[in-house]
């Protein structure tokens, strides 16, 4: 199928810049030398000086990377094993189970942080790290769990029959042929609830406990005292991070796909 | 696929059923058991207890059975906003339609490098706060902020455009956030498609709209089902964008389970605003399923 | 044989292109699998073994930006305790916060004047020992003796707000006195206003005659028709940062609370700020101590820091609220002194505290409140 037209990559184009311009916009007013973000005043990096010296928020940062690589993590087993097993098993709750389990990235999350809220204080859950990596936890699995199972059911299950009828153990099956099979799924389930833990304001507000203050928590609160460029600086060097970590893992699958080209020709 | 929850067992599971290796299984599925039912459940239940529990009269509930706030919603200025919410919700549903749905289809027609560099760009943006990609948005919108400037520039408009804190500025915010998600659901679906099919249909003498039509939209309509879902349900609750960008104006569901939250402090009516969302929302899920005949929100990303 | 290869094959090809684009997945998926659970349950068990150290340490909890940074970093430098500030984002959010610790966690909250009523109520905070309040008479005795805490058992004022009317003459051509002039079918789309219902239902009660704490519902509705008639001249409603939008020219007047009106005047002197004729909404912040702070001591050293007046006249000038440490007032800069200190003339009587309702008159508000916005939105 040969491009008979240009057409279809301008659009591609057009709208990726739109998707990019409130970023660059951003961007540009960190570097304002006013602290009001309606009137522009001028280049300075004063903002990104103040940032390095507030030492919360740096705390901030780190509560937040250990809170949705916990979460993502915890969310990446629970929903890769489900997604599993829940093909295999017959039991008349899973349709149940699976719809209650997406509920937390259905219903708005202003309701579920109270929910939460009252229901760890009702167990008598201290708040702090753990109940936000629960709460986390809760609306992550979905992301996983329903990727992975898309995945599933588009793969050939003769392939796990084949390696059967050959001898091998379902767990054999399962780390040599479903997993490595489903891993693209699981990967970008766990970086899609990384990303949503990463941005989770609402329901962290209510979980959190005395020292745990994440980064959107701090962003939000900063946001109603008033929006200093100190914020898009913020913003600024995290979104430089995620350029290089994007750069980082395309480089890295380029290396992987080259790898698997020569495995390929070997055979 | 049948349109129950039970899928049409394949062979080699029927196989698996009567070797029983359900046992084996369940210790696979018993942590998403454990962890649904103790604190996805339970906090639910709990929503749904305290939709039918009184309010007290300065603050938290008392343990009384009512109905009442189930039949404060069917007051006009409350269901006022359940249908304000559904058509908005509608409006930006149709609008990611038609930005995403090209979006992800010519994405789909790219080469596997292009591919996964647009996947990559596309993810990106995920990764920074939304909110501050809001706050984006309210600097271009503002009055002689750079939008007003440009389009003074090229003369189009000759005096400052009030855009910020309107409707179509809640509906940009809207389609903003939402079009990934549509754009991940149709190209997943669409990476799918056997190109050659359309070029049969070509070869047989159809234009490229049929084509397109015959083949292409039939083979991705799961794909943009979903991401019909995955916007439509969102864009009920999303209450901060009507608040920043809307000037607060437009109120939707959303705005008002917060506000009977934190500022009237009724917690039973927010609970059973909630309870109704959910329920509407369900019905929704369960209509795409009767739909799309299928049984999850296949391709998410 | 063969087929089945050849679709892992196909398969792989596929993976990797996916692979590619979402993340790395050269790591042996069984180990880090494993390595993540382990980690996931480490770290969490840390978190919850990371008790906050008592001792040395003040868990202040309050909204975000409340003190200027170097009166923190002195506190600490001078007394030795560190300070743990978290921030809430509502006074809802801190009540409910404080009510499922059972007023334990938190060492020092400071709140706006309605919840900590409710909080004292609940049982949620603990009765000053003023003898540990050295400085404890350079309190504004204006503030003192609310309806909150009466006998001033519990709390210690910081910073008190009116509701102000502030707007810019250069937009809005009529001279606006009190409230009744913002209705003024000139000012169509051009009034910003805090999103407090009890504050923005009560501008029309007030010209009514009324009281904001009436608990008559035929008089909230009567004020909600009226409020109605407001609609289209509403351009937003918006709780943070309203003077933004005044100062960018977006609204030509704004209901703000006095931190807003101190900074948009601040930094636009030419604007007017107005103390509505009709009478003036009033709130007050303040300091408690939750009943089972687990180190109340370290509260109250940072309370009577703050009353210090140099501390003190520092942080308001900072925060942007009416000064009510008496002692304070002389020590504010004189460029701020007129946004930070009430006018000599101004009418006490006027002045009238929003305090909570009844539920039946509270549901009426709400409900006045969402068709006004709703009939803003339409316009």
């Amino acid at each position: 199928m040969k491009n008979r037209t240009k057409l279809p990559n301008i659009y591609l184009g057009v709208i990726l810049v739109l998707m990019y311009l409130p970023i660059l916009l951003v961007i540009i007013y960190s570097f304002n030398q006013s602290k009001i973000s309606s009137v522009w005043e001028g280049f300075s990096l004063k903002w990104y000086t103040e940032l390095f010296r507030d030492a919360s928020l740096l705390q901030a940062l780190i509560n937040s990377l250990v809170l949705a690589a916990a979460s993502s993590l915890n969310a990446a087993v629970i929903g890769t094993l489900a997604a599993v097993g829940m093909l295999k098993v017959n039991l008349r709750s899973k349709g149940v189970i699976e719809y209650i389990s997406t509920l937390p990235i259905m219903i708005p999350e202003i309701i579920l942080g109270m929910v939460f809220l009252v229901f760890f204080s009702l167990i008598g859950l201290p708040f702090g790290m753990t109940t936000l990596i629960i709460a986390h936890t809760a609306f992550c699995i979905p992301y996983v769990y329903m990727l992975v199972k898309a995945r599933l059911v588009g793969l050939d299950k003769s392939l796990g029959e084949a390696a059967k009828d050959l001898g091998a153990g379902e767990l054999r099956v399962f780390l040599d042929i479903t997993l490595p099979l489903i891993l693209p799924a699981i990967v970008s389930g766990m970086l899609l609830a990384f990303a949503m833990s990463m941005d989770d304001v609402v329901i962290s507000i209510f979980v959190t406990g005395v020292n745990t203050n994440t980064l959107p928590i701090k962003i939000y609160t900063q946001l109603k005292t008033g929006v200093t460029p100190k914020i898009n600086a913020l913003c600024t060097i995290l979104f430089a991070v995620t350029v290089l970590m994007g750069l980082l893992s395309g480089w890295l699958g380029k290396i992987n796909t080259q790898k698997k080209t020569v495995l390929e020709e070997n055979r | 696929m049948k349109l129950d929850d039970t899928p049409v067992p394949l062979p080699w599971q029927r196989r698996e059923k009567r070797f029983s290796h359900n046992g084996k299984f369940i210790l696979t599925v018993l942590p998403l058991y454990i962890f649904t039912l103790a604190f996805v459940a339970g906090p639910l239940v709990y929503m749904f207890i305290l939709s039918f529990l009184q309010r007290a009269e300065v603050w938290g509930v008392i343990g009384k059975f009512t109905l009442k706030n189930y039949t404060d919603i069917l007051d006009p200025v409350y269901l006022k906003t359940f249908w304000e919410s559904i058509k908005l919700a509608v409006l930006t549903t149709a609008l990611t339609i038609l930005i995403g749905y090209p979006f992800g289809y010519f994405m789909a027609k790219l080469s596997a490098k292009w591919k996964s560099r647009m996947m990559l760009f596309l993810m990106i943006p995920f990764w920074t706060s939304s909110l501050i990609r809001l706050y984006g948005w309210i600097i271009i919108f503002r009055a002689n902020g750079p939008l007003d400037k440009a389009l003074m520039f090229l003369h189009i408009t000759d005096a400052p455009l009030k855009l910020l804190y309107t409707y179509a500025a809640v509906v940009v915010g809207m389609v903003y956030a939402l079009v990934p998600f549509m754009i991940f659901s149709v190209y997943s679906s669409a990476e799918k498609l056997d190109w050659s099919l359309i070029e049969a249909a070509r070869d047989l003498g159809a234009n490229p709209m049929q084509a397109f039509l015959t083949v292409s939209l039939k083979l991705t309509l799961p794909g943009l089902l979903s991401g019909v879902v995955l916007t439509f349900i969102p864009s009920m609750g999303l209450f901060f964008i009507a608040d920043i960008l809307g000037g607060n104006k437009v109120v939707l569901v959303g705005n008002v389970i917060q506000e009977q939250l934190m500022k009237a402090h009724n917690w039973p009516f927010a609970a059973a605003l909630a309870v109704v969302l959910t329920i509407l929302t369900s019905v929704m899920i369960y209509l795409y399923r009767r739909l799309a005949k299928v049984k999850d929100l296949e391709g998410l990303v | 044989m063969k087929k089945y290869l050849s679709l892992v094959l196909a398969v792989a090809l596929a993976v990797s292109v996916l692979a590619g684009c979402s993340a790395p997945a050269a790591t042996p998926a069984t180990s880090s699998e494993a390595a993540t659970d382990s980690e996931a349950q480490s770290s969490s068990a840390e978190a919850s073994s990371a008790a906050p150290a008592s001792g040395k340490t003040l868990n202040l909890y309050t909204w975000e930006g409340m003190f200027p940074e170097d009166v923190l970093s002195s506190f600490t430098k001078d007394t030795g305790i560190a300070i743990n500030y978290s921030n809430f984002d509502a006074d809802e959010t801190m009540l409910a916060k404080l009510e499922s610790t059972k007023g334990g966690d938190y060492d020092l909250v400071i709140a706006d004047d309605y919840i900590i009523k409710t909080a004292i109520e609940e049982g949620l905070a603990q009765k000053l020992d003023k003898s540990k309040l050295e400085n404890f008479a350079n309190i504004n005795p204006i503030y003192q003796g609310q309806f909150y805490d009466s006998s001033n058992d519990y709390t210690v004022p910081y910073g008190a707000g009116v509701q102000t009317i502030v707007y810019d003459p250069k937009i809005v051509k009529k001279e606006i006195k009190g409230y009744a002039d913002l209705w003024d079918a000139s000012l169509k789309g051009s009034i910003g206003i805090i999103g407090n219902y009890r504050v923005i239902d009560g501008m029309a009660l007030k010209i009514l005659g009324k009281s904001y704490n009436t608990t008559n519902v035929d008089e909230i509705n009567t004020a909600g028709e009226k409020l109605k008639k407001l609609a289209p001249n509403i351009r937003l409603i918006k709780d943070d940062n309203l003077q933004d939008d005044l100062l960018s020219g977006e609204v030509g007047a704004a209901i703000m609370y006095t931190s807003q009106a101190t900074l948009a005047m601040m930094k636009n002197p030419e604007l007017k700020a107005v103390f509505p004729k009709e009478g003036i909404g009033f709130g007050i912040m303040a300091n408690f101590i939750p009943s089972k702070a687990p180190n109340a001591d370290a509260a109250y050293t940072f309370i009577d820091y703050i009353l210090q007046p140099e501390v003190s006249a520092k942080c308001y000038e900072y925060l942007g609220y009416y000064c009510t440490n008496k002692a304070a007032e002389a020590l504010i800069n004189a460029d701020y002194k007129s946004y930070l200190t009430l006018p000599a003339d101004f009418d006490m009587k006027k002045m009238e505290m929003i305090q909570p309702i009844t539920a039946e008159a509270e549901e009426a508000h709400s409900k006045v409140w969402t068709a006004f916005k709703a009939a803003a939105g339409q316009e």
